[in-house]
C-alpha cells in the first residue's frame, strides 16, 4: 500500500510517500498525482518508503524525464538506505536529484493524501 | 496454489509453488514464499535482498512469460538450508536472451524498464538462466550477515 500526502507551496510540492512503491497500482497512483502537479518544483519525498522494486525505479526515472521536458524540477528527497541502495546498484544517484537530509518545507495546511 | 513441502536433510527443506500468470496471484505467492523462507529464520537485510530479487524474478515469469495470462502456470521452488536459500522460477514463455545488453549498467538507462535482472544479479550471490531463459535459478548465501 502507499499512501501519498500533498503538500503544495505556491511553485513547490511535496509528495510524502508513505509505504512501497511497487508495480501495480501503487506506482501508477503515484505517477497520476505527480504529473498531475502543476508546479515547477516537485518533491517526492521517500522518508516513509519502505520498500521500491524495479517498476517504482522506473516511475522515478519516468517523472525525472517528464520533469525535464517541461522544464521543471524532480527531487528526490530522504530515500531510506534499503532505497539508497537501489538507486546505487542501477546507478540512479548520478541521474535523479536526490537530497539525502531535506528537511520538511512544508506545513500541514490544506495538505490532500490518497492512498492506493 | 499448489504447495508441496520436503524435508531434504536435517534442519533443511524445500517447497514448491505453483500459481497463475497475473500479478495478483504473483503477489500473493510472493507474500507465501517470503513466509516460508520466514519461518526458516531469513530475516533482516537477508530477507530485504531475496524479497527484491524474488519479486523480479515473478515479475518477468509472469509479464513476459505469461504475458500476464491467469491460464498460465509460474513454478517456483525453493530450498533453505543453515548454508543457503535457492530459488528457481519456470514460466511457460519461450525465454528471451539474458545476454541482450537490455540492462544499462552505467547510469543512462532512462527508460522505465531494464533494471530488473541488474537488481536481482547484484542483490543474490548467484543468477543463472536455463531453458533459453525460462528458467532462472537464484542462490543466496546466508553465511555472510553471520
Amino acid at each position: 500500500m502507499l499512501t501519498v500526502t500533498v503538500h503544495s507551496g505556491l511553485s513547490a510540492v511535496t509528495l510524502l510517500c508513505h509505504g512501497r512503491i511497487v508495480l501495480g497500482l501503487e506506482a501508477e497512483t503515484l505517477r497520476c498525482i505527480a504529473t498531475s502537479r502543476p508546479e515547477h518544483r516537485v518533491i517526492v519525498d521517500l522518508r516513509d518508503v519502505c520498500r521500491m522494486d524495479a517498476s517504482g525505479l522506473g516511475l522515478l526515472v519516468d517523472l525525472h524525464c517528464w520533469a525535464q521536458q517541461r522544464a521543471a524540477e524532480l527531487r528526490i528527497a530522504n530515500p531510506s538506505s534499503e532505497v539508497r541502495r537501489l538507486f546505487a546498484i542501477t546507478n540512479l544517484e548520478s541521474v535523479l536529484g536526490i537530497d539525502h537530509a531535506a528537511q520538511r518545507e512544508f506545513d500541514t495546511t490544506g495538505q490532500r493524501a490518497m492512498t492506493a | 496454489m499448489l504447495n508441496a513441502e520436503s524435508s531434504v536433510g536435517k534442519l533443511a527443506c524445500s517447497r514448491e509453488f505453483a500459481f497463475a500468470g497475473d500479478t495478483s496471484a504473483m503477489f500473493a505467492a510472493r507474500d507465501r514464499i517470503m513466509q516460508f523462507l520466514n519461518a526458516h529464520g531469513v530475516d533482516g537485510e537477508l530477507e530485504i535482498d531475496v524479497l527484491v530479487a524474488l519479486q523480479e524474478a515473478l515479475a518477468n515469469a509472469v509479464l513476459h512469460g505469461c504475458a500476464s495470462d491467469p491460464t498460465k502456470t509460474v513454478r517456483c521452488t525453493v530450498d533453505v538450508d543453515d548454508a543457503e536459500i535457492n530459488i528457481v522460477i519456470r514460466d511457460p514463455g519461450p525465454g528471451f536472451d539474458s545476454y541482450s545488453g537490455s540492462e544499462l549498467e552505467d547510469g543512462t538507462n532512462l527508460t522505465n524498464h531494464g533494471r530488473g535482472i541488474l537488481l536481482m544479479r547484484n542483490l543474490m550471490d548467484e543468477i543463472s538462466y536455463h531453458h533459453h531463459g525460462s528458467e532462472v535459478h537464484m542462490k543466496k548465501f546466508r553465511h555472510h550477515l553471520d
